[in-house]
């Protein structure tokens, strides 16, 4: 039969074609591998008039002029010798610290500056991925931010990251169906959830509250602000021991999966980051928004996609019935780090303190609606007549996500994926909150996957 | 030896002397080596480097700084991390799951098409120029388009289904429907590929057992499985190895739309493997998914080798 030849080739080639396939496989993983490239013990003084940089930075806000191209062309017209350029990162911020990862760790020079997230200094200190700007940089320079930032950008007694600005959760309401029906601005969450149910089922509205429960970071900060409301905690003190595994988890945990449940937040929250639930709002199809301080300038700028424009009203968060109001404010927001690669770290110190100079803070807190890090900025009367966020700022209460440890990204990766399969229904809110706790055990103990 | 003694040597027919033709053919296997040999050192340096490398990181402690990444010691612990994680279970569950079950409707379909395309007097070329488009679209492309159609707020199926008044479908929030839309998406993608090469295989089938079937005054149905079918089996095991090896591989889809979520219903082998390198910065547990991921393909491969051979060899 003429079929036999022709198959006793094939199976020879299929053989080598598994080979070459599973040879393919097993090459993703050695992508992290790298040459060793040696930082020069380079003395910089952060008064530096020349050179190039690169600034790899997530976009800060989606409407134009982009703040970032604002702030280069600002920074350039000072210091003309200096050469900006940016490098866009990824929006999501994990994706944001793999890209990072692989470049530093690979001994790549670029990006010289990168902007990251305030949960990131123990992680990148512990690892050596970023510099440590404190011993560049005098106590001077360091106590002209607000307090609490520079602690946190702080792992074991250096300061890796200089605080850029802040982000807080802010609740977005829409001012014209509360007033229409007559409604006040929640302070409670019930109230919150009563309300947005009822402008929803008068069609008012296509969705109550819309918020981040996707499965990322976002949604770990989302859960912290209910957590904080009702008086829980992830971690004990020391770090070592998850505590999230309590009543207050549960009141958290379970008030979040009934907003769904309720018909407050649409199933779909489920898939939401921030740019979805910000376009949902803006698109006038909520009439709730849990967002960060961009959410009022993305709102109410005519040149952004906003149906909404001088439609909306920001305030604290909500608290919990029975507990005083605000409720608390997740703290996000961006440092400034130095690739310890950077060839030219120098200029990228006259670029960061520039950056964090009042100057460059005034034109992110009035242009962009940003918090500003530098204290003299954020109490400026003149700044905060123009930034309706800043002024809700002195009322909000504040909780911090665990990233005193290294092992952060991990824990806050127990609690995303463990949340959001509750709020998708594939588990209960206590079997949800079991299994997060003994994953963030593990993690802090360093050990399992 | 040179190339122009080696070109007559090839035109020169072939030697009848047993002896010479040994000889022969190793002038010429020696001359084929020294002439891949670039290529080889090429292939080896960006292949086989890395996989020494993954394999050699999967059985160390591994430290990452800016400094690149030191291995230490020789342990098992990765490879127990592995096996003592729920997660890893599940994830070689869903892979396993998710493999068999796109690859078993990619092969029925796209026999089906290649059925159809053969039977297509005009215009085949046209059909299967566009029945590539999906095909020869980047994976990551393809995802991002299906968001827009899974898109609770704004997407294409979010729009029919209120327009008929079905409501607001969650595609991506829950955990079947977003393994569904995964493998709907996947599907889509990669069934053309199994058509065209059903469809090469289908075109160099003999006539003349065609003929034999017909005087025999077989029906179509009977001619299918007595006939193509069994023909067709080296094909079809072709596009299954293909399919396998690319399925098991699977990242872009959730990577873009799921992330993993909802809660770890998506988390892939590939998945867990980038969120465990990349995120968690555990280098060493991140090398074991890969290199045990690698292993287990190559044994499914390997088995589905020796079942299908089996099968062929009984018929036979």
């Amino acid at each position: 039969m003429t079929v036999l030849p022709i198959r006793k080739r094939g199976r020879h080639s299929l053989l080598l074609l598994t080979a070459l396939a599973a040879a393919s496989a097993l090459t993703v993983a050695a992508c992290g591998s790298s040459s060793n490239t040696s930082s020069g013990a380079a003395k910089p003084t952060g008064s530096a008039t020349s050179g190039s940089i690169t600034w790899w930075a997530s976009p800060i806000t989606t409407t134009s002029p982009d703040p970032r191209a604002v702030l280069i062309s600002a920074f350039e017209k000072q210091y003309p010798k200096i050469h900006v350029s940016m490098e866009s990162a990824p929006t999501d911020t994990d994706t944001n610290r793999a890209s990072l990862i692989t470049t530093i760790s690979g001994g790549s020079a670029r990006p010289d500056v990168f902007m990251g997230d305030v949960i990131w200094p123990a992680q990148f200190g512990a690892h050596g991925l970023a510099v440590p700007l404190s011993k560049y940089l005098p106590s001077s320079y360091w106590s002209s931010f607000a307090p609490g930032l520079v602690k946190g950008a702080t792992y074991k007694g250096q300061t890796y990251g200089a605080p850029f600005f802040e982000d807080q959760g802010f609740l977005y309401y829409r001012k014209d169906l509360l007033a229409k029906e007559h409604m006040s601005v929640p302070q409670t969450w019930q109230q919150l959830e009563t309300e947005a149910v009822a402008l929803k089922n008068k069609g008012l509205v296509k969705y109550g509250f819309v918020w981040q429960g996707a499965s990322y970071e976002g949604l770990t900060c989302n859960f912290m602000e209910y957590l904080g409301s009702a008086g829980g905690s992830v971690l004990n003190s020391s770090l070592t021991k998850s505590t999230v595994d309590s009543a207050a988890g549960m009141k958290a945990l379970s008030f979040m999966r009934s907003l769904i449940t309720s018909g407050a937040s649409p199933s779909a929250v489920t898939t939401f980051q921030e740019p979805q639930a910000m376009s949902t709002f803006a698109t006038g199809q909520a009439a709730f928004l849990r967002n960060w301080d961009y959410g009022w300038s993305y709102a109410n700028t005519a040149s952004s996609p906003s149906k909404v424009v001088g439609k909306v009203g920001v305030a604290p968060l909500p608290a919990f019935q029975g507990q005083p109001y605000p409720g608390t404010s997740n703290i996000g927001g961006w440092n400034l780090y130095i690739n310890p690669h950077s060839k030219n770290q120098a200029a990228d110190l006259t670029f960061i303190k520039w950056m964090t100079s009042p100057a460059a803070q005034t034109i992110l807190a009035t242009r962009f609606s940003e918090i500003p890090t530098v204290q003299s900025v954020r109490s400026s009367s003149a700044v905060v007549k123009v930034n309706p966020v800043l002024a809700t700022v002195p009322h909000t209460r504040l909780i911090p996500r665990p990233a005193q440890t290294p092992q952060y990204a991990k824990v806050s990766q127990a609690l995303y994926t463990n949340i959001n399969s509750v709020l998708a229904g594939s588990s209960s809110s206590s079997s949800g909150l079991s299994s997060a706790s003994t994953s963030i055990n593990s993690a802090v103990s360093n050990s399992g996957l | 030896m040179t190339t122009t003694t080696a070109a007559t040597d090839i035109a020169r027919p072939a030697p009848s002397r047993p002896g010479s033709g040994d000889v022969f053919r190793r002038k010429l296997a020696r001359l084929g080596w020294g002439f891949s040999a670039p290529a080889l050192i090429v292939i080896a340096a960006v292949t086989i480097f890395p996989i020494g490398y993954s394999i050699a990181m999967s059985v160390s402690h591994v430290d990452v700084s800016a400094n690149g990444i030191s291995l230490s010691g020789l342990t098992g612990s990765n490879y127990s991390v592995l096996i003592h994680s729920d997660l890893w279970r599940y994830a070689l569950f869903f892979t396993v799951v998710y493999t068999v079950i796109t690859v078993a409707v990619e092969v029925a379909i796209g026999t089906l098409i290649a059925l159809v395309l053969e039977r297509l007097a005009g215009g085949r070329g046209w059909m299967m120029a566009l029945l590539l488009i999906p095909w020869s679209m980047i994976t990551v492309i393809n995802a991002e388009l299906w968001g827009y159609i899974y898109n609770p707020t704004y997407g294409v199926l979010d729009d029919i289904f209120s327009r008929i008044g079905l409501g607001t479908p969650v595609v991506l929030g829950t955990p079947t429907p977003a393994i569904i839309s995964l493998m709907v998406a996947d599907i889509w993608k990669t069934t053309p590929f199994v058509a065209i090469i059903v469809l090469a295989g289908l075109v160099m089938l003999p006539h003349d057992l065609y003929e034999a079937a017909e005087v025999d005054g077989a029906t179509g149905w009977t001619t299918f499985w007595r006939i193509t079918f069994p023909l067709l089996r080296p094909t079809i095991a072709l596009a299954v190895l293909f399919r396998v090896l690319q399925a098991f591989g699977l990242f872009d889809l959730p990577f873009v739309l799921t992330s993993g979520g909802p809660g770890h219903s998506t988390t892939s082998l590939a998945i867990l493997g980038y969120d465990t390198i990349f995120n968690d910065l555990d280098f060493g547990p991140g090398a074991a998914v890969a290199v045990s991921t690698a292993v287990l393909v190559v044994i499914g491969c390997l088995v589905f080798l020796k079942v299908f051979r089996a099968q062929v060899g009984r018929d036979a």
